[in-house]
């Protein structure tokens, strides 16, 4: 019964962080048609941005915060320098850019910070609360995680239903010439997107190092596994994300508890197959209803 | 293949004519040891040797995850060459030490290597580091005859002298290991509930039949991590669950440190046990240390493990060989500190050493081989039981001493103990610690080899 909660309850941690991974791939894929594979090492430069500085003095908070503004800064000059020549033209193309930035930020890190392990501080204790004599699996720190994911979700969700921006946003995306004759400026709007979903990146680069060890390649089994639970929620919906997420978390968490950790990437393979099988559009996609 | 032919016949030639020459009664280089005699002249009589030079070749991640720590070891081996270089070398040689990166991957390991073989021209590959790289190599490194000595790795692998008569393994292997920590836990610990974690390869299972020996009985539960993967908190949290109360870790030192910080997530509190590959306390505890805001202090969080040594702690500071190997490390190394690594990297410098001169005046690449297969039980130097060599063995270092970390330094628990692979009995070493030769270089007489 212990191993079940604590189980559950990393799980439901790590899970958070998917999530907020997803919802960057989402953010991306609503304001641009586009799947960024190099989501995670961006978050991952960013993440090291911080580190540097924590580890020059600065306050853990500090660290966070640019970490958020060299993400958007990021994201923004990804978006105007690389993706912009290939945006419109085949999707492929675009694909194949971003797994190349995706190689080329993991080099420029190796060279910059060294490619091994080192430690990230959290900000909150790393030690699990006991309940009635029970330890459970559960940290302040991993509180501050959950709630920061679902602060974002919720940002996020506002932004795209309640404002005007989030609206030229998704409109820009879905159809950017029409967009273009309404008098949206779609350029400036998809470097919105891809600088959001950067600063949404760097958050979960920094939650997910927080109390662990990082290196230049720490991001990649978070990202492929962000993809999944992206997928899971239908690459559209920003709650679809967070519950795709938090769904992979546990159900990951399962499987190596229960089974053997050597099955993990399998088992997220195996979810991906079968989602796409039998509900290509994701659980929380309205897409087919927008088929022309 | 025709230059090569081409160039040992030319090297044959050469070593004929200059003991024609010099015309003293010593035997053809080809016998493999010396005469013992200091007569006789300096010969290129092998690949890789010349008149004044040995180059010697090695394969180390410099890059990459297994960087840390391992990355430290030939800087240590390169400090100890140019020592031995700056009094004179051996037999007048001054060995050349070229190591290369193959960041831990297999592919790259095959690539360096064959550049060290068939461009650099070495003579010995010495202290290759790791099981699934040097697995990449040893085919090629024994069909081309080249001696493969000291393999940075515990794994089993480098002890088949029948197929891989060039390879010789040089730390203690994980099985004896095992053995030797688990033969201590059981009678320290005969009421624990043990849980093992170990990493899912070749290491983990290698150490877990050693540890099966002793600890069979009392094992409740074995959790196996996949290197690669860093969420281990399941892992943890089976452990936790299973009540073991005792945990021995076959684990590498990133692993060791993530094991620590989920058992802290998860308030759990065994007595944890180490093999020495993932126990260095400096590596693990820098990686620790960020974490000590609330109540962990720097490597605080491994008082009281237990884990093994069969070389001197660098923290031992009033050990004879660590104090040459800080002199050594003070006149040669480069920057940062003597560590552990370096202190690895020096006593495999120190075993190549000894091996030289014991493959007499003009060694050669199968001299050398005889050499160590024949004197290489004798050697002395800072590993704390002797090497079992023979002519059908080629495993290392015979065992270790059980130790406990306390108070940022490690004691020893028990006598040094030494076994061997399979059944074999645990005994007390018998042997005293042996000591620095006066000027910190080894004074091995050749060896004769018939």
């Amino acid at each position: 019964m212990q191993q079940f909660l604590n189980v559950t309850l990393t799980g439901l941690a790590q899970g958070a962080v998917y999530a907020a991974i997803a919802l960057a791939l989402v953010l991306i894929w609503r304001s641009t048609r586009i799947v960024n594979f190099a989501q995670g090492a961006m978050a991952m430069f960013t993440t090291y941005i911080a580190l540097a500085l924590i580890e020059a003095g600065q306050s853990y908070w500090v660290g966070l915060l640019v970490a958020l503004v060299s993400g958007l800064v990021l994201g923004a000059l990804v978006e105007r320098v690389v993706v912009r020549r290939v945006e419109g033209g085949p999707e492929l193309n675009a694909v194949i850019v971003t797994l190349g930035l995706f190689v080329g930020f993991q080099a420029l890190a190796a060279i910059l910070f060294g490619s091994t392990f080192v430690s990230f501080p959290a900000p909150f204790d790393l030690r699990g609360f006991t309940v009635g004599g029970v330890n459970i699996a559960f940290t302040p720190n991993s509180i501050f995680v959950i709630v920061a994911v679902i602060v974002v979700m919720l940002a996020l969700v506002a932004l795209f239903r309640f404002t005007n921006l989030g609206l030229q946003m998704r409109a820009s995306a879905f159809s950017q010439e029409m967009s273009r004759l309404l008098g949206v400026r779609v350029g400036a709007l998809l470097t919105l997107g891809w600088a959001l979903a950067a600063v949404v990146g760097s958050l979960a680069g920094v939650l997910i190092a927080g109390g662990n060890l990082v290196s230049p390649n720490y991001m990649d089994a978070v990202v492929v596994y962000g993809f999944v639970a992206a997928v899971l929620g239908g690459l559209e919906s920003p709650g679809g994300a967070v519950v795709g997420g938090l769904t992979i978390g546990l159900l990951l968490s399962y499987v190596s508890g229960y089974l053997g950790s050597e099955l993990v990437a399998l088992a997220s393979l195996v979810i991906l197959v079968a989602v796409l099988l039998v509900r290509p559009q994701g659980l929380f996609s309205h897409a087919a209803a927008r088929r022309v | 293949m025709i230059s090569r032919t081409a160039r040992l016949a030319a090297a044959a030639v050469a070593a004929s004519l200059a003991l024609a020459a010099c015309g003293a009664g010593g035997r053809p280089a080809e016998d493999g040891g010396g005469t013992g005699a200091t007569g006789e002249a300096a010969t290129a009589s092998d690949v890789g040797i010349t008149e004044t030079t040995v180059k010697v070749g090695a394969h180390f991640p410099l890059t990459g995850v297994a960087a840390p720590g391992y990355a430290d070891i030939p800087t240590g081996t390169k400090a100890y060459f140019d020592y031995v270089n700056a009094n004179g070398g051996v037999n007048g040689r001054q060995i050349e030490y070229v190591y290369k990166d193959d960041a831990y991957n297999p592919t790259q390991t095959s690539q360096v290597t064959n550049e060290l073989v068939l461009q650099d021209q070495i003579f010995a590959m010495l202290g290759g580091l790791g099981t699934p790289t040097h697995s990449a190599v040893i085919d090629f490194l024994n069909s081309e005859g080249v001696p493969d000595l000291f393999v940075s790795s515990g794994s089993l692998l480098w002890d088949q002298p029948q197929e891989n008569p060039q390879t010789f393994g040089w730390q203690p292997d994980y099985e004896v290991e095992g053995k030797i920590l688990a033969q201590y836990l059981a009678q320290n610990f005969p009421q624990a509930k043990v849980g093992l974690f170990v990493q899912d390869d070749d290491f983990g299972r290698d150490g877990e039949k050693g540890a099966r020996q002793y600890l069979d009985s009392q094992i409740v539960t074995v959790q196996r991590y996949t290197p690669g993967n860093t969420d281990i908190a399941p892992q943890i949290a089976a452990l936790q669950a299973a009540g073991a109360d005792l945990v021995v870790g076959f684990a590498v030192p990133s692993y060791t440190a993530l094991s620590q910080l989920n058992a802290l997530r998860l308030n759990y509190k065994p007595q944890w046990a180490y093999s020495n590959v993932g126990a260095d306390l400096t590596l693990v505890g820098s990686l620790l240390a960020r974490f000590s805001e609330g109540a962990i202090t720097d490597a605080g969080l491994l008082e009281g493990v237990i884990s093994t040594s069969y070389l001197p702690n660098v923290t031992q500071t009033d050990d004879k060989w660590v104090q040459l190997f800080g002199k050594v490390w003070d006149e040669h190394g480069g920057e940062g500190d003597l560590n552990n690594f370096r202190i690895y990297g020096m006593s495999q410098a120190y075993t190549f050493v000894s091996a030289l001169q014991a493959a007499g005046p003009n060694p050669t690449r199968e001299g050398i081989v005889k050499a160590v297969e024949s004197g290489g039980k004798t050697f002395q130097g800072p590993w704390l039981a002797p090497f079992r060599f023979s002519a059908d063995k080629h495993g290392g270092i015979a065992g270790v001493a059980v130790n406990k970390i306390t108070g940022g330094t490690v004691q020893l628990l028990t006598d040094v103990l030494v076994t061997d692979n399979g059944t074999a009995p645990i005994t007390p070493v018998g042997t005293p610690p042996s000591e620095p030769t006066a000027n910190g270089i080894p004074d091995v007489k050749p060896v004769a080899t018939g």
